[in-house]
């Protein structure tokens, strides 16, 4: 379903706070607040997103490119309330932005600012009011939150509180903390956060984000995790653009056990805040990243993870070995039988042992095929059938339909997440399934 | 399994080869264990022919290498080629080893699942051939032999004596083993190879061998090896003319030329069994007018059939060795009609073995 344009809104604030807060460099607090008024039928919900990281120049505001007849059709009143202020201010400055209005320059209003009586602090505050229920919007705002805290970003905790008015007086429920983020060192690299994200979500139970399953991988040490960084070099116009993939794969058995695991990751795809229109050059980067991350899957794991076409030659090592070993076995030369053993590293009394010279020829050839496979000229066939759902191109082609708000320079923030189920075509491995998950984001550096 | 002798000592052609045959193992193996790379076979290329469209057929070097083609695990479909042929040398080893023969259906039946045809068999017993540079028989490798020979003829083969003389008109199967073939005795004037059977049989049932002192063979259709190699030790032994009478349609031809100059499959033997003195003694297109066929035995050629002839008629072979072949066969195709031999039964029975072919060959009529 596609998502509302008030739920884009959301997105988009919650990116620009997460933006402020990087900027500022200090340890900062994201808050979400959603309060509902009971008495109002159709129901009104107001939500606000307040951080304490750098102040806003606005800018990031006026960029955004909501038309009237957007706002007019959805649930929200494309009013945007704003209170900022940055350190070196004196007062808090509060706007008014209207989308409803029509010509671009008379959409903001400047409102009385407050004084900050001499005190130093920093912080911004955005709100809206949006037509809908409070409880559908909470369920859909806790997954983001959810995939939010994924990234483990760095000097960011994401907090989410949900006001209920009840009559005479009201209860503050604080739904979720996402500070994982900010318990892990400061100089943990961001691929590395990205890393033990991807880690602690597929541990979790794939999107069930909130669960914890002992079924499935009960230790990291089963998840094995590929990690590619690409950046963009940078140009006159554009900043250095940076993407990083990280894929998390494990291979499960086929068991009824983990009929909780099937039913979590059937081809799931989550996709976090889309804050702006991708570029070509954004989705070059993001692929080369995951490139990468393959690359360094298959360096650290050879043989696991295999090209269809590696699968298929290695599926006539055992038959070739056995000729071989037949040649060499059958033969009525000693002599020949003991240069053999040698050229294989055996000694010359293995050569009479049950399967040694089939299974020692054997492993040197599936090893050729495995190094072979990693070799820069199968770089086009990484791994096809972990794309043959098309997931990537499908993600991108809703990308180019994606009308997001456009940010200009602000932060490019762009989250993926897959889960890819997919079926080794190798018959050796009947008895296993691969799970794979592969996260990748866009940024700015 | 076939034996022949227990003592492989004895034939030094068989050390040769299994010493081979470990230099080709020990290559394999010093690919994965010492250059890390993927088994690979590399196999000279042969052709006995061209079909150059530029119309350089004299500067063909057909018969000679033709480059080479390398068989490697890397492609999947020589994976595939690259089993059936270690498979197929390992019991070639042991045949070898052990001086025994094996027909190439007796190969096929070792592994029916993994070789699926014969044909896959067949390509593995080539293949292995030009690895080792040597013919097929050397393997220790026979086909069940088909073709059939009577006439004026006896020999020896491996000690035991074929005498066809002793009924001139009685088939006998050519022997499998020709290498094997000794003493070998005649009588005869010329030896006549005939494509079909059908036609042997009428010619021995017309007595035609005593009639006109000669050997009569048969392929039975496209010959085999056995059949090839022995009019080919007929011919360098006995030093008589041949002469050979086919249908006269493409693949009669195709037959004909098979005769006179190897298959495109087996182009790494043609020289030992290609019989290059073979003369066409029938049936021509312009025989159809010449004696008076009925136009009911006359058939329309089928698109296959063309395009075979034209096909046959850019082999190189043609153009420089046998233009008169060529020019018969351009006639044909432009007539686009065929007859197969029996046709000349029509008039009478016996018309084939008393008056066609005599009168072909006492008035030279061949080409």
């Amino acid at each position: 379903m596609a998502i509302s344009s008030a739920r884009k809104l959301c997105q988009n604030l919650i990116a620009l706070s997460i933006q402020r807060c990087r900027i500022s460099n200090n340890l900062c607090r994201l808050s979400i607040v959603l309060k509902s008024p009971t008495e109002f039928n159709p129901p009104l919900l107001r939500v606000t997103i307040s951080d304490t990281g750098a102040g806003s120049s606005l800018a990031e505001f006026k960029c955004m490119d909501w038309t009237s007849s957007q706002v007019s059709a959805e649930t929200w009143d494309g009013v945007l309330s704003i209170t900022t202020t940055s350190i070196c201010d004196n007062e808090i400055h509060h706007y008014c932005l209207s989308f409803k209005e029509t010509i671009a320059t008379r959409r903001l209003s400047r409102l009385p600012t407050t004084p900050k009586n001499g005190r130093k602090f920093s912080g911004s505050e955005v709100s809206f009011t949006v037509q809908e229920s409070i409880d559908d919007f909470v369920v859909w705002i806790t997954q983001l939150c959810q995939k939010i805290s994924i990234l483990k970003i760095p000097i960011v905790a994401v907090e989410l509180l949900v006001e209920q008015m009840n009559g005479p007086g009201s209860r503050c429920d604080h739904l979720l903390l996402a500070k994982d983020g900010i318990l892990l060192p400061l100089s943990m690299p961001s691929i590395e956060r990205l890393a033990s994200g991807l880690e602690d979500y597929v541990l979790k139970h794939g999107n069930a984000v909130d669960k914890e399953c002992q079924d499935c991988f009960s230790s990291r040490e089963q998840l094995k995790v590929g990690r590619g960084v690409a950046c963009s070099g940078p140009s006159v116009k554009t900043t250095v653009q940076m993407a990083e993939a990280v894929i998390v794969i494990t291979e499960v058995p086929e068991s009824s056990k983990f009929s909780c695991l099937r039913a979590c990751s059937k081809m799931t795809e989550v996709l976090t805040p889309q804050m702006h229109k991708r570029t070509q050059c954004d989705r070059n980067l993001v692929k080369k990243a995951v490139k990468i991350a393959l690359d360094d899957l298959k360096a650290k794991y050879t043989g696991l993870f295999l090209s269809s076409h590696a699968l298929k030659i290695r599926g006539y090592a055992p038959d070739l070995s056995r000729a071989i070993a037949g040649l060499i076995l059958s033969s009525n030369d000693k002599d020949f039988q003991g240069e053999c053993a040698s050229l294989l590293g055996l000694q010359p009394e293995d050569i009479r042992g049950e399967g040694i010279v089939d299974s020692c020829i054997r492993e040197k050839i599936i090893g050729v095929i495995e190094m072979n496979d990693i070799k820069p000229k199968y770089v086009k066939e990484y791994a096809p059938h972990l794309f043959e759902d098309n997931s990537i191109q499908k993600e991108e082609s809703q990308d180019e339909e994606d009308e997001g708000a456009k940010v200009g320079n602000c932060l490019k923030h762009a989250v993926g997440i897959k889960n890819l189920s997919c079926g080794k075509k190798d018959p050796s491995v009947h008895s296993t399934r691969t799970e794979s998950w592969i996260l990748f984001w866009a940024f700015s550096a | 399994m076939e034996e022949r002798s227990r003592d492989s000592s004895s034939k030094p052609q068989n050390l040769h080869l299994l010493q081979r045959i470990k230099g080709f193992t020990r290559s394999l193996l010093e690919d994965v264990c010492i250059r890390h790379c993927l088994p690979s076979v590399t196999l000279d290329r042969y052709r006995n022919y061209c079909s150059d469209p530029t119309g350089n057929w004299y500067c063909c070097n057909s018969n000679l290498l033709n480059g080479e083609e390398i068989l490697s695990l890397e492609r999947e479909s020589h994976a595939y080629r690259l089993d059936a042929l270690l498979r197929v040398l390992l019991i070639v080893q042991t045949l070898l080893q052990e001086n025994k023969h094996l027909s190439k259906r007796d190969i096929y039946y070792i592994h029916p699942s993994v070789f699926s045809e014969q044909q896959v068999v067949d390509r593995a017993i080539n293949d292995i051939c030009i690895l080792l540079k040597c013919s097929r028989h050397n393997l220790n490798v026979v086909s069940v032999g088909k073709g059939l020979v009577m006439g004026w003829l006896r020999f020896l083969q491996a000690g035991r004596k074929f005498d066809c003389m002793r009924s001139p008109s009685t088939g006998h199967p050519i022997p499998m083993h020709v290498e094997e073939v000794e003493d070998v005795m005649c009588v005869a004037k010329y030896i006549l190879v005939v494509e079909k059977e059908t036609v042997f049989q009428r010619l021995a049932n017309d007595k035609f061998c005593e009639k006109n002192h000669c050997i009569v063979i048969t392929g039975r259709g496209y010959p085999d090896v056995s059949t090839r190699r022995f009019l080919r030790l007929l011919v360098e032994k006995l030093c008589l003319p041949a002469y050979c009478l086919v249908d006269c349609d493409p693949y009669g031809f195709d037959i004909l030329t098979t005769y006179r100059f190897g298959s495109m499959n087996m182009a790494f033997d043609a020289k030992l069994l290609r019989v290059p003195e073979i003369r066409w003694l029938g049936v021509f297109p312009s025989d159809a007018k010449k004696y008076h066929l009925p136009d009911c035995c006359l058939v329309p050629l089928t698109p296959k059939d063309k395009n075979k002839a034209e096909t046959m008629l850019q082999r190189c072979y043609l153009h420089r060795e046998a233009p008169q072949w060529r020019s018969e066969l351009g006639i044909m195709l432009q007539r686009g009609m065929k007859f197969e031999i029996e046709a000349f039964s029509v008039s009478s029975f016996s018309f084939l073995s008393d008056e066609y072919i005599p009168s072909k060959i006492q008035d030279g009529v061949y080409i």
